[in-house]
C-alpha cells in the first residue's frame, strides 16, 4: 500500500479549519467551547443544553449528585416549564451514563414530574440520544448527498470493516460504535465524521486506520 | 356577539366572530376531510387534510385552526384544495397496508372514504412498505401500526381528557409510532375504549370486537347505556338480533364523546338466550301455559280476591314506564311499599377532561326513576339481601326483573299470590303462581331517569323472544282491567 506522507488526515479536527490560515480552535469557536470542560459546563448559556461525554461513563452512576445536582438545579430554574426542561435533563444524564436507558427514562421522567411515555417519546424522537450502550469512541459517520458525493458509504464501510463491528454494535474491546448519521452540517467539508462530541472532516476510507490507530493511542 | 360573514365553495355564510374554517363549512354542510382535528380535543393541525384554499392566502390554509374572517372567499372542493388532499392522501398510503378485507375498521375508515372519493385509483409506489405489525395495548385495545396515521387523537385523549398521558409518539419520520412506556400499556385506564371509537382509521381496534362483524352489517339503535345511573347516550350496534357492541353517542350536556369501559363492556347480558318466552300459570295440577290471555284474567281473578297486604319489588334495570305502571298497579290493588336493590360500586369513576361525566356509584340506569317514584332501596351494595319482610309476606308479592340470585328456593311460598314479570328464568321464583316474561330494555321503548335527573329516551334495538312483552303493557293492561276498564 502506497500510504502517503501526508498526515493521517488534514485537519486537527474543528469546523472551519481549512489550513489556510494560522488560527487555534479556541481563536475561532471561543475558549469555552475548547479544552478541559469544567464539571459545572463551562459558559453557563451553553452548559446544559450541550452533551459532553464524559471519557468514562458509568452507566449506574446517580441522577444527580453533587456538581451534577447543581447543573441539574440550574436547568430546573432556567425553563419555565417541567417539560421544556427535558431536553437539557436527559443531555446531562446521558453525558453521565452514555446512553439513555429505559430506565434512565423513568428516572428522568420522576425527577420532572412528567409522564414516562413522553420521555420515552422525546427520546426516541432524536436521534442524539443514545438508547442502548456504545463504545468509548460514537464514530458518526455522514452519508447524506455531499459527503455520499465524495464517499460517505466507503468511509462508514472502512470504519465497518477496520473495527470489526456491525452498524450500530460495540467492538469487543469496548472501544468503538459506528453508526451512518444524516446532516452533520460541515457538507463543505466531506466526508464529516464526528466521534464523540468532536468533528473530522475531509475524511477519505484511507485516513481510516490511521484515525482509529490515533484514537486508541492518543484518545479524541 | 360579533358575526363574520364569508363564502365558502360560493355559498355565504354568517358565524359567529373566531369560528373555525372547518365549523363555517359545517353550517353549509360541507364537510372539510379531516384526522387529527377532533371537536373535544386540541387541534395540533397536524394531518394536513382539511388544507383549504383561501384566496389571498400565500399557502393552503388548515382550516380546523384558521378562523374565518369577514369577506373570505374560501374553496374547500376545487383547483387547490382537492390536488393537495389527493397528494396528502397519496402520502398517507406509502406505508399503508391496504388491509381493508381484514380490518375491523373497513365500512367506517376515514382513510377508506377519502381515498375513494379523492384519492387516486392507483398507486405509485414501488418500494417495500415498512412493517411494524401489531401491538397489544392492554384493556381493550389492541394496535396496528402499519395502518396508522398518526394524527395523534389517542394520545391527545389519554392526555387531556383521561389526564393519563401513558401514550406517546414513539421514534420520527417513518419510524415514528404509537406507544405506551415500554411494556406498560395502557394500566388500568377506565376510558381506553375512547381511543378507538376517535380513532379514524383501523390502527386502534377493540379485541372484544375484532373480527366479528363488518361495519355495514350493524344496525345502530339509539339507545341509553344501561350499566350506571350516568345514563351515556350510545348506540347498540346489532346484527341479526345480536348486540355486537356499544359506541357514545355525543351528548353535550350528559357524556361528551364519550362512555367508560365499563358501560361498554357489560352488554352480553342482553343477549343472554335462557329467556321465558310464554306466560306460565301454577295450578294445582302444576305448571301449564295459557298464553297471555288465559294468564291475564286468571291473575287478574286472583287480585280481585286477594286481601292480604301487598309488597313489591322492583328493578333499577326496569324503565320509567314499568315502574310507574308497577307502582298504578300497586296502588290499584290496596297499595303497598315497593323497594328495589341495586349495585353500588366503592367509589365513583370520573373522566378528568370532562367532569360532568363519571361512571357513578349507581350500577344501574334507573335508580334515580324509582328513587322517584317512591321506591325504597333495600339490600346491600351487591344487590342481595334486604327482602326478609318481602319473603315473610303471606299476601301479594309481585316481583319486577329482580332475578332473586340470592334468595332461597322458597322465596315467597307463603304469600297468598306471587307474581314473577322477568326476562329470564328465577330459581327463586318456582314458588310463583305467575311466571309473565317481559322484555330487557333493549327489547323495548322507554326512558331512564339519571343522576341529574334527566330522562332520557331509548328505542328497541332487538326483537323480543316468543311472546315476551314490555313490562308496562303487561301490568297497564292489569291495572286497566281491574278499574273494569275492558
Amino acid at each position: 500500500m502506497s500510504a502517503p506522507a501526508r498526515v493521517p488526515f488534514r485537519n486537527p479536527g474543528w469546523a472551519g479549519n481549512t489550513g489556510e490560515f494560522d488560527l487555534t480552535e479556541a481563536e475561532v469557536r471561543g475558549t469555552d467551547f475548547v479544552g478541559e470542560r469544567p464539571l459545572d459546563g463551562g459558559h453557563e448559556s451553553a452548559a446544559p443544553s450541550y452533551p459532553y461525554m464524559l471519557p468514562d461513563k458509568d452507566p449506574d452512576a446517580v441522577l444527580f449528585e453533587g456538581p451534577y445536582r447543581e447543573r441539574f438545579e440550574k436547568i430546573r430554574t432556567r425553563y419555565p416549564t417541567a417539560r421544556a426542561a427535558l431536553i437539557p435533563t436527559l443531555n446531562l444524564a446521558q453525558e453521565l451514563r452514555g446512553h439513555v436507558s429505559p430506565e434512565t427514562m423513568d428516572e428522568v421522567a420522576a425527577l420532572l414530574g412528567l409522564a414516562s411515555a413522553e420521555v420515552r417519546g422525546t427520546v426516541t424522537f432524536y436521534t442524539m440520544y443514545n438508547k442502548r450502550p456504545v463504545g468509548r469512541f460514537l464514530i458518526q459517520v455522514c452519508t447524506n448527498i455531499s459527503c455520499s458525493l465524495c464517499k460517505g458509504e466507503e468511509v462508514l464501510e472502512a470504519f465497518l470493516r477496520h473495527t470489526g463491528t456491525e452498524l450500530g454494535e460495540t467492538s469487543g474491546d469496548g472501544d468503538f460504535t459506528v453508526i451512518e448519521v444524516e446532516c452533520l452540517a460541515a457538507c463543505g467539508f466531506p466526508v464529516a465524521v464526528q466521534i464523540n462530541s468532536r468533528y473530522y472532516e475531509n475524511v477519505l476510507p484511507d485516513d481510516v486506520p490511521a484515525l482509529l490507530q490515533r484514537l486508541r493511542e492518543h484518545g479524541e | 356577539m360579533s358575526t363574520v360573514t364569508l363564502t365558502i365553495d360560493g355559498q355565504r355564510v354568517t358565524v359567529p366572530e373566531g369560528t373555525s374554517l372547518l365549523h363555517a363549512a359545517e353550517e353549509i354542510g360541507v364537510e372539510v376531510p379531516h384526522y387529527c382535528y377532533h371537536a373535544a380535543l386540541s387541534a395540533p393541525a397536524q394531518c394536513r387534510l382539511c388544507l383549504v384554499d383561501v384566496e389571498g392566502a400565500p399557502k393552503p390554509m388548515p382550516s380546523c385552526v384558521t378562523q374565518a374572517q369577514d369577506g373570505q372567499v374560501v374553496r374547500t372542493d376545487e383547483g387547490l384544495a382537492r390536488e393537495m388532499r389527493k397528494g396528502v392522501l397519496e402520502f398517507y398510503l406509502i406505508n399503508h397496508p391496504l388491509d381493508c378485507p381484514i380490518c375491523d375498521q373497513s365500512g367506517e375508515c376515514k382513510l377508506q372514504d377519502y381515498v375513494h372519493s379523492e384519492g387516486r385509483a392507483h398507486g405509485r409506489g414501488v418500494e417495500p412498505k415498512r412493517v411494524f405489525g401489531r401491538d397489544d395495548f392492554g384493556g381493550d385495545v389492541l394496535f396496528y401500526g402499519d395502518r396508522c396515521v398518526m394524527c395523534t387523537r389517542c394520545v391527545r385523549f389519554m392526555e387531556e381528557m383521561a389526564q393519563d398521558p401513558v401514550l406517546t409518539v414513539v421514534e420520527r419520520g417513518d419510524r415514528a409510532v404509537i406507544d405506551t412506556f415500554f411494556e406498560q400499556g395502557l394500566k388500568d385506564s377506565s376510558w381506553s375504549g375512547n381511543i378507538v371509537d376517535i380513532c379514524p382509521v383501523g390502527a386502534l381496534v377493540s379485541k372484544d370486537f375484532l373480527h366479528k362483524a363488518r361495519a355495514w352489517d350493524l344496525d345502530h339503535t339509539p339507545s341509553v347505556c344501561p350499566n350506571c345511573s350516568q345514563g351515556c347516550n350510545v348506540d347498540i350496534h346489532t346484527r341479526d338480533n345480536v348486540v355486537h357492541r356499544l359506541k357514545p353517542r355525543e351528548n353535550p350536556e350528559v357524556n361528551g364523546h364519550w362512555m367508560c369501559d365499563y358501560g361498554r363492556g357489560h352488554y352480553e347480558w342482553m343477549n343472554r338466550s335462557d329467556r321465558i318466552e310464554e306466560p306460565f300459570v301454577r295450578g294445582d295440577g302444576g305448571w301449564s301455559a295459557p298464553g297471555w290471555h288465559g294468564a291475564l284474567a286468571s291473575l287478574r281473578e286472583r287480585l280481585q280476591d286477594c286481601r292480604g297486604p301487598v309488597h313489591a319489588v322492583a328493578s333499577a334495570h326496569a324503565s320509567n314506564e314499568d315502574l310507574a305502571a308497577l307502582r298504578e298497579l300497586v296502588e290499584r290493588i290496596g297499595g303497598g311499599d315497593i323497594v328495589y336493590r341495586s349495585a353500588r360500586a366503592p367509589d365513583e369513576v370520573p373522566l378528568p377532561g370532562f367532569p360532568m361525566l363519571a361512571r357513578r356509584r349507581d350500577l344501574a340506569p334507573n335508580t334515580r326513576g324509582a328513587e322517584l317514584l317512591g321506591m325504597r332501596r333495600v339490600g346491600g351494595d351487591d344487590a342481595s339481601g334486604g327482602l326478609d319482610e318481602v319473603a315473610a309476606s303471606t299476601g301479594t308479592l309481585i316481583v319486577l326483573g329482580d332475578e332473586l340470585a340470592d334468595q332461597p328456593e322458597d322465596f315467597g311460598s307463603r304469600a297468598e299470590l306471587f307474581a314473577y314479570l322477568g326476562a329470564h328464568p328465577a330459581p327463586a321464583a318456582r314458588s310463583a303462581h305467575f311466571v309473565l316474561p317481559v322484555t330487557t330494555f333493549a327489547e323495548q321503548e322507554g326512558t331512564f331517569t339519571n343522576v341529574q335527573t334527566r330522562v332520557q329516551r331509548f328505542e328497541p334495538a332487538l326483537r323480543a323472544p316468543g311472546s315476551a312483552q314490555p313490562a308496562w303493557q303487561v301490568l297497564g293492561a292489569l291495572t286497566a282491567s281491574l278499574a273494569g276498564e275492558r
